[in-house]
């Protein structure tokens, strides 16, 4: 016979007896044994504590959400970014397209603002230095979204242009 | 600044080895020239160097962009991992003639000066090899940095 079989037997057994000698009732360990009470009760705590962990990682990340409520531009420069985000290969080279929050397109356009001052052919630091004294958000980071999207692109001369075709797609 | 070691170690020999500058050099030498490389996390804003600083440092680019600002108004960016911050490109007669400023977050590794010559000097293979590399980088990157008092003059830069 099975081993399996014969400990389901033997169970059965076992349970006949114990309801022939106390009159039909099982109590304590015995009761749990002969009911699966073991096996039900560690799916129920593995329930809860399964619940427990998921409602706390809820809460950890809910000043994300409280975030994105208190500044919805977020979410729609999120989707936008992660829509359009693509590389061009254009000529060996990338280009990156980048969908600009609102505060970044009055950047760019103090920015254009700036450039129209110097040069057609102008000095980066130049520019990058006029833009720190004008008081410009990030003057760093956001020349680098200006060359990253080509906006402001080398005349392989040490100089730089302002190209006003994609500084305008840009801003729009 | 972290010392490079288990896999900054492995970064650093990827991107020499990616590297137009250093890019030909074998095995061994990457290895060696590897072992004189410090990391440094590099943020927007960031100053590497300063015009008429003594120059005692040489940087490759591990990632982010950098802007390598002349005197005469003129700017170069690097934005390779494996451009090369170095020689006449950064100095002359030990000091800084460029300034070098961070427009996006990243890192760079960063190599002696003078280590980095004394390894020139003493391997005159390496040497040919970087030199060579190096003169091919700046006619693609930088013309117009170019060095005109005539190549091999170590001490100039």
């Amino acid at each position: 016979m099975p081993k399996r079989l014969l400990q389901k037997t033997m169970k059965a057994r076992v349970f006949c007896n114990n309801f022939k000698s106390g009159g039909g009732h099982l109590y304590g360990l015995e009761s749990i044994n002969a009911s699966n009470g073991w096996a039900i009760s560690i799916v129920g705590i593995s329930i809860v504590f399964s619940g427990l962990v998921s409602l706390s990682l809820v809460i950890s990340q809910l000043y994300k959400v409280l975030a994105l409520y208190e500044d919805p531009s977020k979410i729609t420069a999120f989707f936008k970014s992660k829509k359009s985000k693509k590389v061009d290969e254009k000529e060996g080279e990338k280009i990156i397209t980048i969908v600009l929050t609102r505060s970044q397109k009055e950047t760019v356009k103090q920015f254009a603002l700036l450039a129209r001052t110097l040069d057609d052919h102008f000095s980066l630091p130049r520019l990058l230095h006029l833009a720190q004294i004008s008081g410009i958000k990030d003057p760093y980071p956001s020349l680098n979204i200006l060359l990253k999207m080509r906006i402001v692109e080398s005349d392989e001369n040490g100089f730089f242009m302002w190209k006003n075709e994609v500084s305008d797609r840009a801003v729009r | 600044m972290n010392k490079l070691c288990g896999e900054s170690m492995r970064d650093i020999k990827e991107i020499l080895k990616k590297s137009k500058v250093f890019g030909l050099l074998d095995a061994d030498s990457v290895k060696r020239l590897a072992g004189m490389f410090d990391q440094w996390t590099i943020h927007p804003g960031d100053i590497l160097t300063n015009s008429g600083d003594t120059a005692h440092t040489f940087f490759l680019l591990g990632k982010g962009t950098v802007l390598l600002a002349m005197d005469e108004g003129k700017a170069i960016v690097l934005d390779t991992p494996g451009d090369f911050m170095g020689l006449e490109l950064l100095s002359a007669k030990g000091k800084y003639k460029t300034s070098l400023s961070v427009l996006e977050e990243g890192s760079v590794f960063a190599l002696s000066r003078q280590g980095f010559m004394e390894l020139i000097r003493e391997d005159s293979a390496m040497a040919e090899t970087i030199m060579d590399a190096w003169q091919e980088y700046l006619d693609a990157k930088a013309p117009f940095a170019k060095n005109n008092e005539g190549p091999g003059l170590l001490q100039q830069f």
